[in-house]
């Protein structure tokens, strides 16, 4: 049952946990902007007393993948009998992102030591995006602005109060302790209304920006495009990585090997398939040898093979690899370029949408 | 489940240097590693890295264990620095592995150069371990010269079993070398053979050009796709399929491979690269 707390009783909920005693989470990671950050660019912040904080709007700059996938981190004897953690304001694409992560990394094949030490102690409380990113295009991925699976606690907004979902069972603990520190209200069928509405029209602005197309249209505009198209889609690139290091779904990896004398260490960290020696093997063979083959390489890897072989999309539309290329190669784009065909304005095209197969 | 990050230490026991550019060392695991015939091991030099590699003892033999390695790169140039009594890593085994059972009761041709001997060395320990099994193995082998011809000193062995035919040939031989056996390319050792292709399986495994052609030789005489089996080589860096780095379309060197028909991987793109 869904209930109701006001906004900044909420917040200040949040803010009270650091200091519970004794202490539930041993962090709390919120989207904060820094001083010196534009308007509207939100970062991944360790929440301290004084701390201006926002559990809404859009995404933030870093992926929360950089909180369970460390840009370095050992893997190999591993002894970390840490606290729980808590991040909230955590949204759709980056959701969508763990959820692929969570596949790639827990499986009945493979697990990976780091990555679900990070994830059994993490506490995530998601929101529905009220503002969009220029780069926001989730609508294209086959999802919208809004989680319905994935999170512990989910917010949406309804006036001055937000609409708190449970998805699991750490979700209900933590909606326990909300409700014994504020005031909370029954959601009845209005709030209910509300939320959809909000969500409609969020991803209404969004179709209205991207148009009414998915990805999936473009497979094999994709698979098909020649060596033409990929130089031309490519120009500009300098293979520096940005853009796979910033990527809520990368998880290409380098296992560096800092063992001393007494013992065998392992540590991984990224690695970018966007890098001339990615896939060289010694004696200098690539399959990869041009820029072209390895930026076309990481359309096929998130839009197709990913898809191939963990069953989801590689793409979550999150934009954060535009936000961060120097070259501002637009990955919507490319890929409704691989196709001649026209990309259909708002409510003109395909009725292929996201709402397709999902509640709102 | 077990973290396949772990490293088991192998003490070297022994090196045998095997043609100037390839040695053998002769590794004692810590525990035992079993593995089968075809799949891979990472082995790290502590504090430098680590590569793949796959031995080239037979599957047999667990408690210890021998691995073929060229010097070829930053690793490799490591690895040949080492010395008896030295420790090194392992992981794995990881991947695929020949199907001995289809091979069982047919006539096997193996063809192999350069250091792709090594797997094929391992595969070929442990066919002569049930040699009764199969029908007939042909084990062709090329090397650059007499002086880059590898396990010199067991191939007489090899030659001393009725249905084992052990061929030998190397590309050019140099002035102050001597050779009595074949001097032509190892894929010049088809025409001495007389194997009905129809339903018999075939191994490749060499340096990428010879085994594009010794590919297509193969199936220029009758092979099947689905019986010709390659060991391929590409990045294998973590060995289960997190990296990604060996990725082939949907399949991974590592997990899928490197054991692959060619009938598998046929379309993919950029395969003897």
């Amino acid at each position: 049952m869904e209930v109701l707390a006001g906004v900044e009783e909420f917040k200040s909920f949040i803010t009270d946990l650091i200091d519970i005693k004794p202490r539930k989470y041993s962090e709390i990671i919120v989207p904060a902007r820094a001083p010196d950050d534009p308007e509207g660019f939100y970062s991944l912040t360790s929440l301290r007393p004084g701390i201006e904080f926002q559990l809404e709007c859009h995404r933030t700059a870093d992926p929360v993948k950089v909180l369970f996938y460390l840009f370095r981190e050992r893997v190999t004897g591993r002894d970390h009998p840490g606290g729980e953690r808590l991040i909230a304001g955590v949204k759709a694409c980056d959701i969508k992102g763990m959820q692929l992560l969570d596949r790639a990394m827990i499986n009945d094949d493979f697990t990976d030591p780091a990555y679900s030490d990070w994830r059994s102690r993490t506490t995530i409380i998601s929101s529905d995006c009220t503002t969009l990113h220029s780069t926001c295009h989730c609508n294209m991925t086959g999802g919208g602005p809004w989680s319905e699976a994935g999170f512990d606690l989910n917010l949406s907004r309804v006036g001055n109060e937000y609409l708190i979902t449970s998805g699991s069972e750490k979700g209900e603990d933590l909606l326990g302790l909300v409700k014994d520190a504020v005031n909370c209200r029954n959601a009845g069928p209005a709030d209910l209304e509300q939320v959809k509405a909000a969500r409609v029209s969020l991803n209404a602005e969004l179709e209205a920006r991207n148009g009414r197309v998915g990805y999936a249209d473009f497979i094999e505009g994709i698979r098909s495009m020649d060596s033409g198209g990929w130089q031309d889609a490519s120009a500009g690139c300098v293979g520096c990585g940005a853009c796979t290091n910033i990527c809520p779904t990368c998880y290409c990896l380098l296992l560096n090997d800092e063992s001393s004398e007494k013992e065998f260490i392992k540590e991984r960290s990224y690695d970018s398939c966007q890098l001339a020696g990615y896939a060289t093997v010694a004696g200098g063979g690539t399959p990869r040898p041009l820029m072209r083959d390895r930026f076309r390489n990481r359309y096929l890897c998130k839009l197709d093979l990913i898809k191939r072989n963990l069953q989801i999309f590689g793409c979550t539309g999150c934009g954060r690899c535009i936000e961060a290329c120097v070259a501002g190669i637009d990955i919507r784009k490319v890929v409704t370029g691989t196709t001649g065909l026209e990309v259909p304005a708002s409510g003109t095209g395909s009725e292929k949408t996201v709402f397709q197969g999902r509640g709102v | 489940m077990v973290n396949p990050y772990e490293v088991i230490p192998a003490t070297i026991y022994d090196i045998v240097q095997e043609s100037p550019m390839i040695r053998t060392l002769r590794l004692r695991p810590r525990d035992p590693v079993e593995f089968k015939t075809g799949q891979f091991i990472e082995l790290s030099v502590p504090g430098i890295g680590e590569g793949p590699f796959t031995p080239s003892s037979s599957h047999f033999v667990s408690d210890v264990m021998d691995v073929t390695i060229m010097k070829t790169g930053f690793l490799t140039e490591y690895v040949h620095r080492t010395e008896p009594g030295e420790v090194v890593g392992l992981r794995g085994p990881f991947g695929s592995c020949y199907p001995l059972d289809k091979f069982a009761g047919r006539d096997l041709l193996i063809l192999g150069g350069g250091c792709g001997l090594a797997p094929l060395r391992s595969l070929f320990l442990t066919l002569l371990h049930e040699v009764e099994r199969y029908r007939s193995i042909t084990f062709l082998v090329g090397a650059k010269s007499p002086k880059e011809c590898i396990y010199k000193d067991e191939t007489a062995g090899w030659r001393q079993y009725e249905n084992v035919r052990f061929l030998r040939a190397v590309d050019e031989v140099p002035d102050g070398e001597s050779w009595n056996e074949d001097v032509c390319l190892v894929t010049g050792l088809l025409e001495k053979i007389d194997i009905d292709p129809t339903d018999n399986p075939a191994v490749v495994c060499g340096p990428p050009v010879m085994m594009k052609f010794g590919t297509m030789d193969l199936l220029k005489i009758g092979y099947k796709p689905e019986n010709l089996y390659l060991s391929m080589e590409k990045k294998m860096y973590c060995g289960f399929g997190q990296c990604r780095h060996c990725v082939m379309g949907e399949y991974y060197a590592c997990k899928d491979g490197p054991v692959f028909t060619y009938d598998q991987i046929r379309n993919e793109e950029a395969i003897w690269d």
